[in-house]
């Protein structure tokens, strides 16, 4: 039965190489020789992006948060040098946020005990503010639960993003929608680098440094990353003077957006090790979706020959 | 007197005519004129796709521009007035494609046949759908679940009733592929919290496709490609069980039947008239059975040993929480998508 199920994807594959192999001489490209050799593809072309200043409000949703969503509204610059390039910037301030379910569900069920002290946040649970590092054995009781907001509060969060960056247009088209508009669209790509200004669980534990299970080491402190930035869009060109974009963005860095201590000790450093620092941070490939409305100046484009 | 007024009857109409002449609408071939034949696909003249017989060159890309000047028509010089002149261009550069096309042609004949030079206010869709079967093979990622990944190959099969609706089903395999995360692990040992997890094995679709937008790209001025994007939604049936988390000494879940209702967004990639990548983002919704949380507090005995109670742990009924809870699975899909029959004939020339 196997065999016959294996014999029969090998000829449904062998019959669509044959039937592959047979069209590319129906769609060659076409040598013209003739009068419109030489002529451009595409005459009268509105350039919309070519010496064009472009400045556009932007809306940014984070994606795929395991532990606070943010929002972050700000705006981009772009010079279009040619149609095809521009260079600009893009910056945006977290303007709200709000905890996972999952930072919830921490929140109202873990118990902090000897071995999560350091990780969740027992402000509320040590009476007298008489904090210890618990001992191996100690009934959870004596810790305390966390109180309501606490762990909500030790979870990271986006303050800022300033990302310099140049956007290459490879894609221009139209798009019908419904069979009845017919609109001017443009996928674009946008790299460059980014300055991320975040607020996560302070170091704690290290020499100097206060001792992770204080109810103070849980207090946020800020911190600027920088890395690499990539996004793609997709703009619509109702007018010649507005656009309207959609873009999904990455900004991959490391990061610890629980403030849990996760490495640092044991073999490979692959174990707690009592202490917070960058050796707990993670990779992570915070993705964005940003919606954009874009003014561009001179109001009209020029056209191509 | 009879004489001058012939004269000047004479002299008015030598006056009108050239008039009429240059006003006048072209005759319509008398007798039965064909109407227009249905055109293959394959003989479409797309932008960068050689025109065989004297078609007008395609609309410019982009859209909204203003039409090349027409001097690739028929009878407007260039090529077809090159086959009543003996070819001349063949004869400077005879490997050019439509001296190869002279060779099969008689453009000579086909110069003089009749021909409708009509300009069609809105150009033939790259791909005809209806009637058409579409075959969906695809792989598809978990986007939206961090503690278990429930990636899947899958296959879709679609039957389009109209161009732009179609009904199908699909059908994703999951059994072998969900894999429990670093992540999780990493939520446990640090807050010492256990999120009950599921398997999934199998769910399969009902569902309803309906494209309402297309559109061409042109890659750097150079390539073109189409695309369409599309909606789909319907239901179906996901077969999950818990993945004992809470406690695993006792619990051994079996898979459960539940119903499952899916929507979805894709895009469709044209590399050819029956050949397209697919990327698609589909949310299969249904109410999940989880692992309880709690574990009996009776005798830990298996069942029918002395001792046993409803609610030792080794109770099944003990296992499950008391509630169902609504889970969406996200999931991106990328595939390919073969149209069966490969080819199709348009009903009407570009």
């Amino acid at each position: 039965m196997k065999l016959r199920f294996v014999k029969a994807a090998l000829a449904a594959c062998l019959a669509a190489a044959a039937m592959s192999s047979s069209r590319p001489a129906r769609a060659q490209e076409l040598q013209v020789t003739g009068p419109l050799k030489g002529a451009p593809a595409v005459r009268h072309l509105r350039l919309y992006r070519k010496g064009r200043f472009e400045l556009a409000p932007t809306a940014s949703f984070t994606l795929l948060d395991e532990y606070r969503r943010t929002l972050l509204v700000g705006g981009r610059a772009t010079y279009y040098v040619t149609d095809w390039l521009g260079l600009g910037v893009w910056g945006a301030g977290g303007v709200w946020s709000e905890t996972t379910t999952l930072t919830n569900e921490i929140t109202s069920v873990a118990q902090p005990n000897v071995e999560t002290a350091i990780n969740v946040n027992h402000t509320g649970g040590c009476p007298g503010g008489n904090c210890s590092m618990p001992t191996a054995g100690a009934e959870p009781s004596t810790i305390g639960k966390s109180s309501s907001q606490s762990f909500a509060n030790q979870t990271a969060r986006l303050s800022w993003v300033v990302a310099p960056q140049a956007t290459f247009i490879p894609f221009r088209g139209k798009l019908a929608i419904f069979n009845k508009i017919f609109v001017d669209t443009e996928l674009s790509l946008a790299a460059g680098i980014a300055f991320v200004g975040i607020q996560e669980r302070g170091y704690c534990g290290g020499g100097g440094q206060i001792p992770c299970y204080e109810p103070a080491s849980f207090a946020l402190a800020s911190q600027t990353k920088f890395t690499w930035t990539f996004g793609v869009d997709l703009t619509f060109f109702p007018s010649n003077l507005v656009s309207f974009g959609i873009e999904y963005r990455a900004l991959p860095f490391y990061w610890n957006p629980a403030g849990f201590d996760t490495r640092g000790g044991g073999p490979n450093g692959n174990y707690p090790d009592n202490q917070v620092n960058s050796n707990d941070d993670t990779f992570k490939f915070n993705q964005i979706v940003t919606l954009a409305v874009g003014f561009s100046f001179p109001t009209a484009p020029k056209l191509s020959e | 007197m009879k004489q001058a007024r012939r004269w000047l009857l004479l002299a008015a109409a030598l006056v009108l005519l050239p008039q009429a002449a240059y006003a006048q609408q072209k005759k319509k071939p008398k007798g039965n004129t064909p109407a227009p034949a249905p055109v293959s696909a394959d003989a479409d003249a797309d932008s960068t796709t050689p025109a065989p017989a004297a078609t007008p060159p395609a609309a410019p890309e982009g859209g909204d521009q203003a039409t090349p000047p027409a001097t690739g028509e028929p009878g407007a010089g260039g090529e077809a007035a090159g086959a009543d002149t003996g070819m001349d261009i063949c004869q400077i550069t005879p490997d050019a494609p439509q001296c190869q096309a002279a060779k099969e042609f008689n453009l000579g004949a086909e110069a003089k046949k009749t021909i409708r030079a009509e300009v069609y206010a809105v150009q033939q869709q790259y791909v005809l759908k209806g009637g058409r079967f579409e075959i969906q093979p695809f792989f598809a990622f978990t986007l939206n679940d961090q503690f278990v990944s429930h990636d899947a190959p899958g296959l879709a099969l679609n039957y389009y009733l109209t161009q732009v609706l179609a009904v199908g089903v699909v059908g994703n395999w999951y059994d072998g592929l969900n894999s429990p995360s670093d992540f999780d692990f990493q939520n446990r040992r640090a807050a010492h919290i256990a999120i009950p997890l599921n398997d999934y094995q199998v769910s399969g679709d009902l569902n309803f496709t309906y494209v309402p937008m297309y559109g061409k790209f042109a890659g750097f001025g150079d390539f073109i490609f189409n695309y369409d994007g599309y909606i789909l939604g319907g239901l179906g049936l996901i077969r999950t069980k818990p993945i004992p988390v809470i406690d695993p000494d006792n619990r051994l879940f079996n898979w459960n039947n539940l119903i499952n209702f899916d929507v979805g967004i894709g895009l469709r990639i044209f590399f050819n008239r029956w050949l397209a990548a697919v990327f698609e983002v589909r949310d299969i919704m249904y109410f999940e059975k989880i692992e309880s949380t709690s574990v009996g507090t009776g005798p830990d005995v298996p069942i029918g040993a002395t001792g046993y109670s409803s609610n030792s742990p080794t109770n099944p009924a003990t296992w499950y929480d008391s509630q169902t809870h609504f889970t969406n699975d996200i999931q991106m899909q990328v595939g390919l998508s073969v149209f069966l029959p490969t080819s199709f004939e348009y009903a009407l020339p570009k």
